[in-house]
């Protein structure tokens, strides 16, 4: 399952936001748009051509599953996404990866640090 | 604006992206405020068009929304946007495709005759009068002639039954004439002296049988011979019954001399029933079909068995109720029972030379009925023919009116007030029209169970029409001979036929006398095509291009002009 899992990373940036928004509740893309802002403090900004094309490989992969629409919504058109355990499974090993990465690269620049000093 | 381009824009990507996102994409979209942003979405949007269809092909036809497939001979739709047409839509599609194919069709017979022509019902036309009231009383009894059955017989024997009260007559004396001066009298084409020949063989023929025999009624109103009618009608019998438009007691008073001199028979049950003896026997020896002869047969012996001929006052009042009961029966309007106040003298003399003259005259007064010969623009030739006389007489007058129209390209006979006549004539103008000599027509005499052909004559040197397009102009007033003509170039596919439906009349009939005083006209001959094995009677001739009679010489024009451009 990790070999399974491992294959798909590293994650697009997209695809890591898509998911992470995921991560907490069901969104439906709009949400998921507006979620991705906010987690990028603004930095990212995903246009919903982009945001559907990643959607359209994420639910071929079974990372994310479609719930369809949800009756009283404010918008009848809207249909909620899911994080499948897949999906799940793949952020965490990306957070991982990424984890690995953030401390790799802080290690390096605290070395590096001094030297420029 | 911007949210129609967005619209689009989402139309145009794959369909199974378009199916499965597109209404959500269109959702952020009526969600995102500020026109700067719509036009980020718009890019977007765009980019994710090309995208779409460049690098993601795997997906074009991910479409799990699509709607199940129909089975085999079920129609299914196939829809931009997940849906499903609602029913009025369907019904609108339906209403407007066929509007639309209706007015295809109507648009192609539109620009085929370029004229608008409006479609009537078609009305059943039956003539006014069987026999005339003033030239047909007149004639009926000096009509009673040995002679007029050969004439009948020579010219192939439409003439009979078109040829209308006295031209029967007439074509029947000129006949007899001719033949006595030989064929010499007949210095040109071909046709005409043949059929003097023919005239005189079947003349003489006839006369030793002695078949008394009387024109046959004739659907000819407007007939056009009138001078022997007119000579003849001073000591002529009156026709007491006139069963279609003529009351019996407006005959009388029309002739009170003859009224006072012939009082009106008081019919007792015995003379009725010889009456109605000698009608079913003539019915039975003569009517064209035997069954309904003897269904008449039947029903007159049971009306009278009923007592319903009790209430005949008079001889032309009996006279009228058997001839509705002969045509209660048969639908047959040649049918017809006649009384005559003037007894008739049993073999009435034959025709005189100055019958013959008189036809003559009449013929070269209306010029043999040739009302119009033309070129029409294309140089298309135009005869307007009013009649079918006697080709024996009018031979010459016709054969010029064809010649001046042999250099024409195409022709067209206008037949449209032309109330029949001699078949003969029938046979002459036909000759023009084919390269050889071609079966016309059988003519069936049920009393005789023999069968006359009649063929066009040899061919006429120097006619260069045999293969020319031919248009014949019809109308619900072409009778007889004048649907004979019409009716076997049609059936010979040599002629276009444009106008109306023909008034129907395909039967002969001729009068047979019972006594004195009464005369039956029974429908003994029937013409039979040899192509169809039938006629047009009760039918008419159907037109190929059916328009109404007006507009039927525009109509043909065009019809030729545009044959001549594809040659």
């Amino acid at each position: 399952m990790k070999d399974v899992i491992g294959s798909f990373l590293p994650l697009s940036p997209a695809t890591l936001h898509i998911l992470l928004s995921l991560a907490a509740d069901d969104l439906h893309g709009y949400a998921i748009m507006q979620e991705v802002t906010r987690q990028s403090e603004g930095k990212y900004k995903l246009g919903p051509g982009t945001l559907y094309d990643n959607l359209q490989k994420l639910i071929l992969r079974q990372f994310v599953q479609e719930l369809g629409r949800r009756p009283g919504d404010d918008d009848p058109r809207r249909r909620y996404y899911r994080l499948t355990a897949l999906g799940r499974g793949v952020l965490a090993a990306e957070t991982d990866r990424l984890g690995d990465v953030v401390r790799e690269a802080r290690l390096r620049l605290q070395i590096a640090k001094p030297r420029r000093a | 604006m911007l949210r129609s381009l967005y619209h689009c824009a989402l139309r145009l990507h794959p369909p199974g992206f378009r199916q499965r996102f597109a209404d959500e994409m269109l959702s952020i979209f009526d969600h995102t405020a500020g026109k700067s942003a719509a036009v980020r979405l718009l890019i977007d949007a765009l980019v994710s068009l090309v995208r779409q269809w460049t690098l993601r092909q795997e997906f074009w036809q991910d479409a799990p929304l699509t709607q199940p497939s129909a089975g085999d001979g079920v129609p299914s739709f196939y829809t931009l946007d997940p849906f499903r047409p609602h029913a009025g839509a369907m019904i609108h599609g339906l209403v407007l495709s066929m509007a639309i194919f209706f007015l295809t069709c109507f648009a192609i017979r539109y620009s085929w005759i370029h004229v608008l022509h409006v479609r009537i019902p078609e009305v059943t036309f039956e003539s006014p009068t069987p026999v005339q009231p003033d030239s047909g009383a007149a004639t009926s009894a000096r009509l009673q002639r040995p002679g007029v059955l050969p004439q009948s017989q020579a010219g192939p024997a439409i003439a009979p039954s078109a040829a209308p009260n006295s031209s029967v007559q007439n074509s029947f004396t000129p006949a007899l004439s001719h033949s006595a001066n030989g064929a010499g009298s007949q210095n040109r084409a071909s046709p005409s002296s043949a059929i003097a020949g023919a005239s005189t063989e079947a003349a003489a023929a006839k006369s030793r049988t002695k078949s008394q025999m009387r024109s046959g009624r004739s659907p000819d109103a407007s007939n056009p011979t009138p001078v022997p009618q007119a000579r003849l009608q001073p000591d002529a019998g009156t026709v007491a019954d006139q069963p279609q438009a003529l009351p019996s007691k407006l005959q009388n008073a029309a002739s009170p001399a003859i009224r006072a001199g012939a009082e009106n028979l008081k019919l007792e049950a015995a003379v009725r029933h010889r009456v109605i003896d000698g009608a079913i026997a003539n019915l039975n020896k003569y009517y064209v079909d035997p069954d309904v002869a003897q269904k008449m047969a039947n029903g007159l012996l049971a009306h009278e068995k009923n007592g319903d001929d009790d209430a005949a006052a008079d001889g032309s009042a009996f006279a009228d109720l058997l001839t509705r009961q002969m045509r209660n029966i048969s639908h047959d309007n040649y049918l017809m029972m006649v009384y005559n106040t003037v007894p008739t003298a049993e073999n009435p003399p034959a025709p005189t030379p100055e019958d013959v003259a008189l036809y003559r005259k009449e013929m070269e007064r209306t010029n043999c009925s040739i009302e119009k010969v033309d070129i029409l623009p294309h140089n298309i030739g135009y005869l307007k023919f009013n009649q079918f006389p006697d080709a024996s007489i009018c031979g010459t007058r016709v054969a010029a009116a064809m010649a001046s129209l042999n250099h024409a390209q195409a022709i067209i006979f206008d037949l449209r007030d032309n109330p029949g006549g001699y078949a003969n004539m029938v046979a002459f103008l036909a000759t023009y029209l084919f390269d050889r000599p071609t079966h016309l027509n059988d003519f069936y005499d049920r009393s005789r169970n023999s069968t006359e052909q009649s063929w066009t004559l040899p061919p006429v040197p120097g006619n260069r029409l045999a293969d020319k397009p031919v248009f014949v102009l019809t109308s619900h007033s072409t009778f007889s001979a004048a649907e004979g003509f019409s009716y076997d170039l049609k059936m010979l596919q040599r002629a276009t036929l444009v106008g109306e439906a023909t008034s129907g009349r395909g039967h002969m009939g001729m009068g047979h006398q019972i006594d004195d005083h009464f005369t039956i006209h029974v429908p003994g001959v029937r013409v039979v095509n040899p192509i169809s094995k039938t006629n047009w009677e009760g039918t008419g001739v159907e037109p190929d291009v059916k328009v109404k009679s007006p507009d039927a010489l525009k109509t043909a024009q065009k019809l030729a002009e545009k044959r001549l451009q594809q040659n």
